[in-house]
């Protein structure tokens, strides 16, 4: 896969992730029940006491990771844009797992929304270590100025 | 000058760019791995703050984080009982209904005293249909419960009882009512013998002896299993669920998108009183 391919898979899962939690902090502040073909689960945990972290709804605390990811994504890449992305990304994972563990063993509910979230977030931690790992510097060279090799062709007078 | 002197030259030069590009693909090689030793320390560092910091999370919200319902003495709890006295004086109740007996129109609320969407809907759009509808004996409101929130069944059981015990004095809405303002954060196990009591002790008018002596009447949990059938039969899956119609006739599955706005009830009503 090159590298222009990992990194637009990203951004799709990024954007995708970040509808998901865009449609999780709507329910959460309009207080409707989100839809969810497994009955009640996504219910049971978005009103549990795990939905809020600090007082912060933990969609919405999603919701601004997945802006981070996408925003390190968009800007032009450098070692630094893939530092950041690599930093959010095991962050979101981090706290995917925490969110899955409590869903699993403290609430006895699963969210398909926050699953899905879970597995993009996993996802997305995958690809940013393996593109942090493999670095190539080759986008981080300046770039030839734009014109460069395209100068037109001297006119002959006679 | 002899013919091998050019050649020794050549070679010479050759052999000093072989070492410059071996130097340099050494110098390459050697950046190449200190800067990839560099990204996997930078990766490690990462990810042991990462487990640390959910480490920390994981610590803090051992207990669920929970906060526990106020106490019966303090000012939350006071404010609390003060509104629910004001929201139901005067509002004739029998057992779990709400309302005058004779109301045309009739709505049967499913709830779970722990549940937060309950607690929402108790809050915001009830007000609105009991002051509109129930004040003015166009409306009934039956109180049935469906476990959804409460986690352990007998919790579930011994706190519908608990408030069901209060209806036998006619008084089962102040308790719920007081019950839901004074909701504790979900799964954090706030609902102790001493937090029904506390609430009993809030419901003005209130004869705690024979609520107390009344909560061991074996029709309650009887009465809870009934719910739980009738909730089953309409399909609910989960609460806040309702089902509203005419009094006396069948009652239909009440749909609504969400639980703070009263439009949605007051159209059905509106309907129904019309019809």
């Amino acid at each position: 896969m090159s590298r222009r391919t990992v990194r637009i898979v990203m951004i799709v899962l990024a954007v995708i992730g970040l509808g998901i939690a865009s449609y999780l902090t709507y329910v959460h502040y309009a207080g409707l029940k989100p839809a969810c073909t497994a009955g009640e689960s996504c219910t049971k945990v978005q009103t549990s006491v795990y939905s809020k972290l600090a007082g912060v709804p933990v969609a919405l605390m999603g919701l601004i990771g997945y802006i981070a990811i996408l925003a390190s994504l968009l800007v032009r890449e450098t070692e630094t844009s893939r530092f950041a992305t690599l930093v959010f990304t095991l962050a979101g994972f981090g706290f995917s797992a925490y969110l899955t563990y409590r869903e699993l063993f403290s609430i006895h509910a699963v969210c398909e929304w926050c699953a899905t979230s879970a597995g993009i977030m996993t996802i997305l931690m995958v690809l940013s270590v393996w593109r942090f790992l493999r670095g190539d510097g080759s986008l981080d060279r300046p770039r030839i100025e734009a014109g460069e090799g395209a100068r037109p062709a001297q006119v002959s007078v006679n | 000058m002899s013919p091998v002197e050019p050649e020794s030259d050549l070679t010479r030069k050759q052999r000093r760019e072989a070492a410059r590009e071996e130097r340099k693909a050494i110098e390459e090689a050697s950046a190449a791995q200190s800067a990839q030793r560099k990204r996997l320390i930078q990766l490690g560092a990462v990810a042991g703050v990462v487990v640390v910091i959910i480490a920390i999370i994981l610590v803090a919200t051992g207990s669920g984080g929970s906060k526990s319902a106020p106490k019966p003495s303090s000012p939350a709890a006071k404010t609390a009982a003060t509104e629910v006295v004001s929201l139901l004086q005067g509002i004739p109740q029998s057992t779990i209904t709400l309302g005058n007996p004779n109301a045309p129109v009739t709505l049967q609320y499913f709830g779970d005293l722990e549940c937060p969407f309950c607690k929402q809907f108790t809050l915001s759009a009830l007000p609105i249909i009991i002051k509109k509808y129930v004040r003015t004996g166009k409306v009934k409101i039956e109180y049935r419960s469906m476990q959804t929130a409460t986690r352990e069944r007998e919790t579930f059981q011994t706190q519908q009882v608990a408030a069901l015990a209060a209806g036998k004095q006619n008084l089962m809405w102040n308790y719920l009512e007081l019950f839901y303002h004074e909701q504790g954060e979900e799964g954090s196990g706030y609902v102790t013998e001493s937090y029904l009591q506390g609430l009993a002790a809030q419901v003005p008018g209130l004869n705690l002896s024979n609520w107390s002596a009344a909560r061991s009447d074996p029709a309650y949990p009887n009465q809870v299993i009934a719910d739980a059938q009738a909730a089953n039969q309409n399909g609910f899956t989960g609460t806040p669920s309702f089902t509203i119609g005419k009094t006396g006739g069948g009652l239909q599955k009440l749909e609504v998108s969400g639980f703070t706005d009263a439009g949605q009830f007051e159209t059905a009503i509106e309907k129904l009183l019309k019809g």
